[in-house]
């Protein structure tokens, strides 16, 4: 904060250096307005489109609300009935084996492909590919799911139109519960690893070549060099690209809603497609956001876990 | 060449900023939604822009019966009744609730639970009398009865489609088999699709959808059984007025209640885990596809294509398959087969007056209206559907003194079929659905494909899981 009176003398004691003084004070409260000119826009999104919906998704956990009629106060009620809702615990299962294989596999492939780009690819060839990585992820994740699912029908779908011709026979991608679970994974992975292989890519590049030079001449080569100088330099952008992922994975809808609808059984039913339900589907809309509530408390430990663990595995220099 | 200063870079984008807000400022502020702040009629309608485009017909001459009455249509997009629905509470949450809704049997409780006026009052005035007896005349009593809800009938239904089968005549002559006849068994049924694997193996004998309308439905209702437990509310005063008084003497308005109840879930008992053994052996055999997910769309060029030979379909997909070229001899369409019962589901539409509009003497107007013959002809003038008329419901149509063809222009030669379906066998109604629809629908999505999809045992653990999601829809809503 500026304190005026450090910087403006008394007027009792005129100074040569007063006015040049005032106009530095008076720059600094245009700018000051002009700073609050330029945010505004952006706080006054934020407040109106974010904080404002999550602080009423919160109060709305505490009350009995079916959009037709007015709310009515339930305490506590809202959060017992989910310790006790076994669609919720399965959803929640369901979600936790999504983001581990997926954030795994997304990490996996992202880090594997910007490594390969980055050390053997012609430079004309790293910019297409990087376009071509990226390129799935500004598709509508809806669209993505239906042409998927008209790939992979069971019945007249062109993968097993290929399979049947070659005699290998159908098989029921999304009809049998770990075949649709694996299939969902894939899409969400497929569509989602470009991000990650960007920020990889950018990681790569800023590791300086000299640490390679050194522990070439010191005789260290392929998988040591990775294993002891890109791992641990790239440690930064590891955990910026793995808080990213888990959080997007924790709320995968998308793909199982389009393709699934959460079955079959309760297989691909997610906690977000458990939120929609319950609103929509039951207008029960004081536990979707107890639902909701639980689940942002989940993503914020999850994300305090990883900075906390990234203190012992994270190297910035 | 002048310097652009920053100054003067900020200052055009400013204005330039202003200038877009200013202009914008009727759709950020929501002042275009349509009717918004008019006084016209605002009507949901399940469906896309041009699909309320193609009403323009119906609202001109609503309006020159009605020339007061300003009509604003507002088309809703969505990919299922579940999802209409939804968009349409998020209106009524923004404080935005349209007059009248396009409501089908899927919305029908939970309109009349929650959100729609009953319309008992407004067909009992001595006026309407004469107009309403002419509508009630012409529908079968069992559409009426599917949309009471406690006593009180809360729609006029327009359009219905029950699920039958259609059967493509190519598979069907190279299998050795002719047009069966109407009292064909279920046996009669499986029998046919071994012949037809026999003898076309790249075809899928019989193809189903996984989804409420046409899926496992029809065959649990020819086994005489449901997944929910289906109770009738009593009639009360509408035994007089309705049953008694526009039904009078009319041998099928017999015995109507006051609209049907889903109050219990069944999935366990031996006859739906009978019905659900028949469709998992003929997905097991060959004989039927896995159940996919989703609407029959997809469809239309398999069995235009013939390699789809049989399916459950109703009178909506006349015009489908006419549209993908399958011409009127191709194909044919017989009621469900025998097995139980010969009980057909159906699933029916209307309008819905909203409970909190406050142009309920204009809404009146339209549902009165829309009901009339040459309204519900002009809402769907090619058979997208079946209309609930029966006189609309034959191979041509005279409106004004023009004949209109319907079926004899497109239609299989049985199109019979699709009305004859309420009339042959009486018990024939509407699928369950209970105010919370949407939760029982997803819950037979979701369970179907494992029951059907494994062994026996699988099956019965699927419908165990069944069993409890149906109990958790139906507690919740209750």
């Amino acid at each position: 904060m500026t304190d005026i009176t450090a910087t403006t003398p008394a007027r009792a004691v005129p100074d040569n250096t007063a006015p040049q003084e005032d106009a530095a004070t008076i720059l600094r409260r245009k700018e000051k307005r002009m700073a609050a000119v330029f945010l505004a826009p952006t706080v006054i999104g934020l407040g109106l489109f974010v904080v404002v919906p999550i602080i009423a998704s919160v109060v709305l956990a505490f009350f009995r609300w079916d959009v037709i009629t007015s709310p009515k106060w339930a305490g506590l009620d809202n959060f017992h009935s989910l310790f006790s809702d076994p669609t919720l615990r399965s959803a929640f299962a369901n979600t936790i084996f999504f983001v581990v294989t997926t954030v795994i596999l997304q990490l996996a492939v992202a880090l594997g492909l910007a490594v390969l780009v980055q050390g053997i690819m012609p430079r004309w060839l790293q910019s297409t590919l990087r376009s071509v990585f990226f390129f799935p992820i500004i598709l509508s994740a809806a669209s993505v799911s239906i042409i998927m699912s008209y790939l992979f029908n069971q019945q007249f779908g062109l993968v097993n139109t290929y399979l049947n011709d070659l005699g290998l026979g159908s098989i029921p991608w999304f009809t049998n519960g770990f075949s649709a679970q694996v299939m969902i994974i894939l899409i969400y992975v497929w569509q989602n690893f470009g991000f990650t292989f960007l920020l990889f890519l950018g990681g790569l590049a800023s590791i300086p070549r000299d640490v390679y030079e050194a522990s070439s001449i010191d005789g260290a080569t392929g998988w040591r060099q990775f294993r002891h100088i890109t791992l641990p330099l790239l440690s930064p952008t590891t955990l910026v690209a793995s808080v990213m992922a888990i959080i997007s994975a924790l709320q995968i809808f998308d793909q199982p809603y389009v393709i699934t609808q959460g079955g079959p059984g309760n297989s691909t039913e997610t906690v977000v497609m458990v939120i929609y339900q319950d609103a929509f589907g039951q207008l029960q809309f004081g536990t979707a956001s107890a639902i909701g509530v639980l689940l942002t408390i989940v993503i914020m430990l999850v994300t305090a876990l990883q900075f906390r663990l990234s203190r012992r595995f994270v190297y910035y220099s | 060449m002048t310097d652009i200063t920053r100054r003067v870079a900020l200052g055009a984008a400013g204005v330039g900023t202003l200038a877009a807000l200013t202009a914008g400022f009727p759709r950020l502020s929501g002042l275009d939604v349509p009717g918004r702040h008019g006084n016209a009629l605002r009507i949901a309608l399940f469906g896309t822009q041009q699909q309320a485009a193609q009403q323009d017909a119906l609202i001109k001459a609503f309006q020159a019966e009605n020339p007061d009455i300003k009509v604003v249509m507002i088309p809703i997009q969505a990919s299922d009744w579940g999802g209409f629905f939804a968009k349409v509470l998020t209106m009524v949450a923004a404080g935005t609730p349209p007059d009248v809704v396009n409501v089908a049997t899927e919305g029908a409780q939970l309109f009349a639970a929650k959100l729609a006026e009953p319309l008992d009052d407004y067909i009992r005035r001595p006026a309407e009398r004469a107009a309403m007896q002419d509508y009630f005349s012409d529908v079968h009593p069992s559409l009426i009865e599917s949309f009471m809800y406690k006593g009180s009938l809360y729609q006029l239904p327009a359009n219905f489609n029950a699920a039958n089968i259609f059967l493509s005549n190519t598979a069907l002559h190279k299998a050795g088999y002719d047009y069966p006849p109407d009292d064909w068994t279920k046996d009669d049924f499986v029998t046919m699709l071994r012949a037809i694997k026999k003898t076309n193996p790249g075809a899928v004998p019989f193809y189903w959808a996984n989804r409420m309308w046409g899926g496992v439905t029809p065959w649990l209702y020819i086994n005489n059984t449901s997944i929910l437990r289906e109770t009738k509310s009593p009639a009360g005063a509408a035994a007089d007025w309705l049953w008694n008084g526009f039904y009078k003497g009319v041998p099928a308005a017999q015995g109507r209640s006051g609209g049907p109840l889903w109050l219990e879930a069944q999935a366990t008992i031996p006859s739906v885990e009978e019905t659900f053994e028949l469709l998992r052996e003929m997905v097991k055999d060959g004989l039927s596809s896995s159940p996919a997910s989703g609407g029959g769309g997809a469809l239309v060029p398999q069995f235009a294509s013939g390699r789809v030979a049989t399916t459950t379909a109703g009178g909506y997909w006349v015009d489908g398959l006419a549209q993908a070229g399958v011409k009127n001899d191709q194909y044919d369409v017989q009621f469900m087969p025998k097995w139980k019962s010969q009980s057909h589901q159906f699933g029916a539409s209307g309008w819905s007056m909203m409970r909190s509009s406050s142009r309920k003497e204009q809404a009146w107007a339209w549902l009165k209206f829309i009901s009339s013959r040459k309204g519900m002809y002009l809402s769907a003038p090619k058979p997208t559907t079946t209309p609930c008329r029966r006189s609309l419901c034959a191979g041509s149509v005279e409106i004004d003194g023009v004949t209109h063809p319907f079926y004899s222009a497109e239609g299989p030669k049985h199109w019979k079929v699709f009305y004859e379906t309420l009339d042959r066998f009486p018990g024939t109604g509407p699928f369950t659905a209970p105010p919370s629809e949407p939760a029982i629908e997803l819950a037979l999505d979701k369970n179907t494909i494992n029951a059907v999809g494994g062994s026996a045992s699988q099956m019965r653990s699927a419908l165990r899981s069944l069993q409890g999601d149906l109990t958790r829809a139906l507690e919740t809503r209750a």
